[in-house]
């Protein structure tokens, strides 16, 4: 008894031909206009990710589960995996790529993640971030119960979600204004540039000298 | 010159933040899946919807002449099997006659974009003939045709793949001759890694001949042997290079056939490839905890003193063997500590079945055995009147000694762990104190660091780390231990950080292209902190010696006396006398060029028994671990919700106590998963439930309050004293929860997950007795004593 | 994943709407208000259609009043308006228990009460369903909970029909051939198939709550594993209304996710009057009784079932103590 695969089911991929044009569509992406040709079936996720190169924006599920997509549409983070691109049409997105500051700085959201262990493998941090981000924008000082409810739709395998919730509740004291405590933070010891043009023998003459050779 | 004792302010004992976090909050963190490559062709895999099913004809001629269809490959036998042990390489990249499981990969597809792969995937036509399904582990061990062998090769009749018998002193006579005997027999389904970066590969057969891949893998090494096998290349062609991993735990610890198909379609078309699982995908290829069904038993006497263990595992592997065996053997052996006994006995058998193959997953093969011993324990201590904790003080192994099968144990914090979770939660006021519907309990665990012995026979050491540092005074690291989240390369930077005495930001770690960076075996087995720590501060410890004699040479002291602290070369007789580092380096530079060095960590000393099997299970050291968790029971509606987790773990010596909270909250988390509701279900050998909506993981309104206390044993060879803490502490989490449920509401669970029905049943079945029970004494009401 | 194709609409108005869609073939057409719970279909390439006609800037369908939700707003917007918090707790804090809060960003009050019907066999991937040869509600004929041809046991998985019903809400519908209103607990009809006797070319367009529903105590308990994400696999609302003495003066009872369709039952009349205690398990015990939940969810029928007394319980004990779960934080 033999059969072919698929067993049934229409499940054909329709061809190129079936599929509807593209069409170019004006998006507002971190605050810059920008032109992309989509089909009416794409989703938000694939237009970032594939058309304007903003992979910071990561797919981990594709069905609105993981929360790794999400970005801000007019200040709401929303699954970009479950958002039509040409539905966003004249929105502000906003993804991971703008939340710092221009330059090196981070965000304090960005800060307290790396500092205080908000962050391990990283893939579902952006999702986190952008989620907190607009979570602080709207509540200033969310108890801990609330920071919880409000990143249930964010998955993190690796961190056990305790200290992400306290790398928001850091994150808020601080866009509060409230001084935080810092976890060892780079550049708190200065090296010594030293002498690059000190002549050699330096520290034998300069009182350091004397020692015993051998 | 500060208070710490560590030489740097990032150096050993520090809570340093993880040294790629700035680039994972901003999204700038390159995963394989960000990488594009020009040309790069999309491939998609056509899976076998049969179980277990003959190929008997493939026809992709369809599929072929597709416009955008650039290269399509069925399976051959001139492609050599392959698998992560030398001793079960029965892995194909593509299916050669059968198909053995629903996911199994029949063809690959390279074509221009997305849609015309899947939809030349569709046009390929196969015909298969339905063979009989091998769905339980039961069935398995039956004998049967070699045509209904998952595996005709195998040396065994059945789709039995490996059976472990072992036995240590007198199982029998100690059982005979004990006060107290608790048995019991348990059930556990299948659970998965559920890491967030889907499985990604992309690879490029160059025109140089040169093979790249670029591939989310723990196990780069690995892949790097098992693609030169399939692709019949010798190693130096091939280049693995390891992007940022989105998670891993041991499902990314396998060479896979996804990884050879690209390579394969790659060569077929000269341009880069790229597959790119859907999340169902990842499901299917699984790898994931075995299902096993654990038969325990456990003998003591009236003082509570433990003689023996009495062990039997059947363990489900679906189609392939993957690290199979040494899974079959763990389930036995990783039960010997923390407890003394005198006496053991384990039978372990793994079997093929038509499912997705199980394979490696934090806590490998420890986890289900240790729930049965630790619950069982509990049961005990009821028996002989003893309090769990103090039970279990009183039969842990000491420091530096030998278990009854040859285990070398040295550092041990078992006994402090107890004391720390048992102060900390008020456990003498809790237990058996609590009101109805409210429980607190105790479980330890035992776990690894590190394999002793290597999984293939040669004599490359287990780990390498290179150094160099130039005139700007950077150092650069060079080591392939697999940076997938856990913080190895951070743990890197710490351990040359504190040798040098610089701030961590001067320290660079590449760790992830096989051309650049010396071999580490990868990030398995909890094996790197051990050893690519111990390779990273050897090299080090040479360079510091450069910097020494370099400073000793510009003050005219004795380059014994020097050390290296916080920016400089130190005397330390007189440390006003001291050297910027930066002036020690040019020194050390001049006329010799860039300092460079190497240290590796070749092998753990000689140990271990003699008998079948005495490898399996060595490490040169073990982590420890005791819980306390304290849980509600609804009894209403048998939902259980942890309220708070004491983890007390000792990890030999916190180089990053940061790191090391992170580890034990996450493997937390995930013990927390498979006891409460994860739970890889099959209907009819096909996985049932192959999303993140329908495979439950717990979110953060289901995660517990979690003190964890770090304890430190200081291990003799772990570098600066360390040992792991990224999958120990899983194990200690799932029986102390069993724990805390049997002494809110008096039930002892033999199944996980502990889902609110099979709670609720249980609690029932326990009213129900004692309803009976009641009723009796009614009737009878001179036995009556109320 | 590649999503089924189709052509995008964008009406500005609900007469643009109704006019595009009665320009379209019969069924060959779907709504869009969130999409997420249309566009994870789509990507399973479930039941998708040729044509797709967002409704987010039809303006009929938006604005939140004391006596009417747009069935356009999302569901987080509702939950968060002082106008719904003041009048309805109890549906503020139901919202809280819909998917997650990244979907209810998204989610609307129209897309939640016409969300699919659900079932194992149904939502999973089209390799899945190739596996098993398929079912009913997708490309087969037959039904692989109850093997037979005539009945889809699709569960009815929404979790604030039961809420809406409770309160007595009615729907706007809104077709080329006019408007008409159907209460909540008259809607829902027919199978996991059939659904509910909307009509293809139909709107919802918006929820009107009556006056007497600011009067009412009433909320919605849900069981299910995880406190996000999961659909309910069972979920219970009641509305309470007690009379001076402290006995039953309104009593209304609702579940969802045991059945093709939700339950409704007004209790009023029978019980006015009794004791909450006798009446309270009265009315769980019907309820459970006429609960006949498939095994194609995860957690056991029977379980399913029995939640149904305890979870209902457990509500109407709270609505009398005016005990909310809490899950909305202080403003």
């Amino acid at each position: 008894m033999a059969e072919t695969q698929p067993l049934r089911g229409p499940f054909r991929v329709p061809s190129a031909a079936d599929r509807p044009p593209k069409q170019v569509v004006r998006l507002n992406v971190n605050g810059h206009a920008r032109e992309v040709a989509v089909r009416p079936s794409d989703v938000l996720l694939d237009t970032l990710r594939d058309d304007l190169g903003l992979t910071g924006t990561t797919r981990g599920c594709d069905m609105g589960t993981c929360g790794c997509c999400t970005v801000h549409v007019d200040g709401r983070p929303v699954l970009s995996c479950l958002t039509l691109t040409l539905l966003a049409e004249g929105a502000e997105i906003r993804t991971i790529e703008d939340v710092a500051p221009a330059g090196t700085d981070l965000h304090p959201v960005q800060r307290a993640f790396a500092q205080h262990g908000g962050s391990q493998c990283g893939f579902c941090t952006p999702g986190f971030i952008m989620t907190s981000v607009a979570l602080l924008a709207r509540r200033p000082d969310p108890s801990d119960e609330e920071i919880r409810r409000e990143i249930s739709g964010n998955m993190c395998r690796c961190t056990g979600y305790n200290k992400i919730v306290e790398s928001v509740r850091v994150a808020a004291a601080e866009l509060r204004g409230e001084e935080v405590a810092s976890v060892a933070s780079p550049g708190d010891l200065d090296v010594p540039r030293g002498a690059y043009d000190k002549p050699a023998g330096a520290y034998r003459s300069n009182g350091h000298g004397g020692g015993k050779s051998r | 010159m500060t208070s710490r004792d560590s030489r740097s302010p990032h150096g050993v004992g520090q809570r340093v933040p993880l040294i790629d976090g700035p680039s994972k909050v901003t999204g700038t963190a390159v995963y394989t899946d960000d990488i594009r490559l020009p040309g790069t062709l999309v491939g998609k895999i056509l899976r076998s919807p049969h179980a277990h099913a003959k190929i008997v004809s493939i026809d992709t001629s369809a599929a072929e002449s597709m416009p955008g269809v650039r290269a399509v490959v069925t399976g051959s036998r001139d492609l050599r099997t392959f698998g992560v042990l030398p001793i079960s390489k029965d892995e194909v990249a593509l299916a050669v006659d059968k198909v053995i499981y629903v996911g199994d990969c029949v063809a690959g597809v390279a074509a221009d974009d997305e849609e015309t792969a899947l939809a030349a995937c569709e046009a390929i036509r196969v015909e298969y003939e339905p063979l009989p399904i091998v769905g339980k582990a039961d069935d398995a061990l039956k004998e049967c045709p070699p045509e209904q062998k998952l595996h005709p090769d195998t040396r065994h009749p059945s789709n039995l793949q490996k059976q472990v018998d072992q036995n240590f002193g007198d199982v029998d006579a100690a059982f005979a001759g004990a006060d107290h005997v608790a048995k019991g027999n348990f059930r556990f389904i299948g659970v998965t890694h559920a890491f967030t970066e889907p499985h990604c590969v992309i690879a490029h057969f160059e025109p140089t001949g040169r093979l790249t891949v670029w591939s989310a893998t723990q196990v780069p090494h690995y892949l790097h042997r098992d693609l030169a096998a399939v692709m019949d290349l010798p190693m130096h062609r091939i280049r693995v290079i390891r992007p940022m991993v989105g998670g891993a735990f041991g499902g990314k610890s396998d060479p896979f056939p996804h990884e050879m198909i690209t390579a394969l379609l790659s060569r077929r078309t000269g341009r880069p490839v790229k597959i790119r699982f859907d999340r169902e995908e990842v499901f299917l290829t699984n790898h994931g905890r075995h299902p096993t069904k654990t038969s325990i038993g456990v003998a003591c006497d009236g003082d509570g003193k433990l003689l023996g263990l009495d062990l039997d595992a059947l363990i489900d592997g679906g189609a392939w063997g993957s690290f199979g065996v040494v899974t079959t053997y763990y389930n036995g052996v990783l039960s010997v500590g923390p407890y003394r006994f005198d006496n053991f006995r384990y039978r372990g058998r793994r079997v093929y079945t038509n499912k997705p193959p199980c394979g490696a997953m934090r806590g490998h093969g420890a986890v289900n055995s240790r729930f049965a011993f630790e619950v069982l324990i509990d049961e005990l201590a009821e028996k002989c009147g003893v309090d769990a904790a103090e039970f279990r003080l009183r039969n842990l192994l000491p420091s530096n000694t030998t278990t009854l099968n040859g285990f070398r144990i040295t550092s041990n914090g078992t006994e402090e762990c107890i004391r720390r979770v048992v102060e900390a939660s008020d456990w003498k006021n809790k237990r058996g104190k609590l009101p109805y519907g409210r429980g607190i309990g105790i479980a330890c665990g035992f776990y690894i660091s590190g394999s002793a012995l290597r999984i293939n026979w040669n004599k490359v050491p287990q780990s390498t780390a290179h150094l160099k540092i130039d005139m700007d005074g950077g150092v650069t690291v060079h080591c392939m231990a697999a940076e997938i989240g856990q913080g190895s390369d951070t743990m890197l930077a710490q351990c040359v950080a504190e040798v040098l005495g610089l701030p961590i930001e001067w320290i660079r770690v590449f760790s992830r292209d096989s051309d650049l960076d010396p071999i580490d075996l990868g990030s398995y087995s909890s094996r790197v902190t051990f050893m690519a720590g111990n390779a990273a501060r050897r090299a080090a410890e040479v360079i510091r010696g450069k910097l020494c004699a370099a400073a000793a040479r510009l003050t005219g002291y004795d380059a014994e006396g020097f050390d290296t602290r916080d920016g400089h070369v130190v005397w330390l007789p007189n440390p006003a006398i001291r050297v910027p580092y930066l002036d020690a380096l040019l020194e050390a530079i001049a006329g010799k060029g860039a300092l460079i060095a190497k240290g590796c960590y070749h092998d753990a000393p000689p140990m271990g028994g003699s008998h079948k099997g005495a490898a399996a299970g060595l490490s040169p050291t073990y982590s420890f671990q005791s819980y306390v968790t304290e849980t509600e029971v609804d009894p209403e509606t048998g939902f259980v919700k942890p309220v708070k987790v004491w983890a007390a773990h000792d990890c030999g010596k916190a180089l990053n106590p940061l790191a090391v909270e992170m580890q034990i909250e996450g493997c937390l988390h995930m013990g927390l998963g498979q006891a409460l509701m994860e739970s890889f279900g099959y209907n009819r050998a096909t996985v049932g439930n192959p999303s993140f909506l329908d495979y439950k993981i717990p979110g953060p309104l289901e995660m517990p309050d979690v003190e964890v206390h770090i304890v430190e044993s200081d291990d003799p060879e772990g570098p600066f004293g360390a040992k792991e803490a990224g999958e120990g502490p899983l194990l200690p989490i799932l029986p102390s929860l069993a724990n805390a449920v049997r002494d809110a509401v008096g039930i002892t669970m033999y199944e996980l997950p502990m889902t609110p029905d099979r709670v609720l049943k249980e609690i029932e079945k326990k009213e129900r007795a004692s309803a009976v029970r009641e009723a009796s004494e009614a009737a009878n009401p001179k036995e009556t004593v109320r | 994943m590649i999503l089924a194709p189709f052509t995008l609409h964008r009406p500005e108005s609900l007469a643009e709407a109704l006019s595009l869609a009665a320009k379209l073939p019969d069924g060959g057409y779907d709504w869009i208000g969130g999409g997420t719970d249309l566009l994870q279909n789509y990507k399973n390439r479930l039941n998708a259609k040729d044509h797709v006609i967002a409704l987010d800037r039809v303006p009929e369908m938006r604005g939140i009043s004391a006596e009417r939700i747009g069935a356009g707003e999302r569901l987080a917007v509702i939950s968060e308006s002082a106008v719904v918090r003041e009048r309805w707790p109890g549906l503020a804090e139901a919202i809280t228990h819909v998917a997650s809060p990244l979907i209810r960003n998204s989610g609307t009050l129209g897309g939640n009460l016409l969300v699919e019907t659900r079932c194992y066999y149904f939502n999973q991937t089209p390799f899945w369903r190739g596996t098993k040869g398929s079912c009913m509600k997708a490309e087969s004929d037959e039904c692989l909970v109850v093997p037979q041809k005539e009945i889809c046991y699709a569960a009815y998985s929404g979790d604030l029909a039961p809420i809406l019903g409770v309160l007595s809400a009615t729907l706007e519908l809104a077709s080329p051939a006019g408007t008409r209103e159907v209460r909540i607990d008259e809607f829902y009809a027919g199978d996991g198939i059939r659904k509910n006797v909307k009509r293809a070319d139909e709107i919802i367009v918006g929820v009107k709550v009556p006056a007497e529903a600011s009067t009412l105590r009433a909320g919605y308990r849900k069981l299910r594993h995880r406190d996000a994400l999961d659909y309910p696999e069972m979920g219970c609302a009641a509305a309470l209304r007690l009379d001076p003495s402290g006995r039953i003066e309104l009593l209304r009872a609702a579940t969802t996710a045991v059945d093709v369709v939700p339950h409704f039952l007004d209790f009023s009349e029978l019980m006015r009057g009794q004791e909450p205690d006798t009446a309270f398990a009265e009315v769980a015990a019907a309820m459970e009784e006429r609960a006949q939940p498939k095994k194609n969810t995860s957690m056991p029928v029977g379980y399913r079932k029995k939640m149904v007394r305890v979870y209902l319980g457990r509500l109407l004990d709270d609505l009398r103590a005016g005990r909310t779960e809490g899950r909305i934080p202080a403003a």
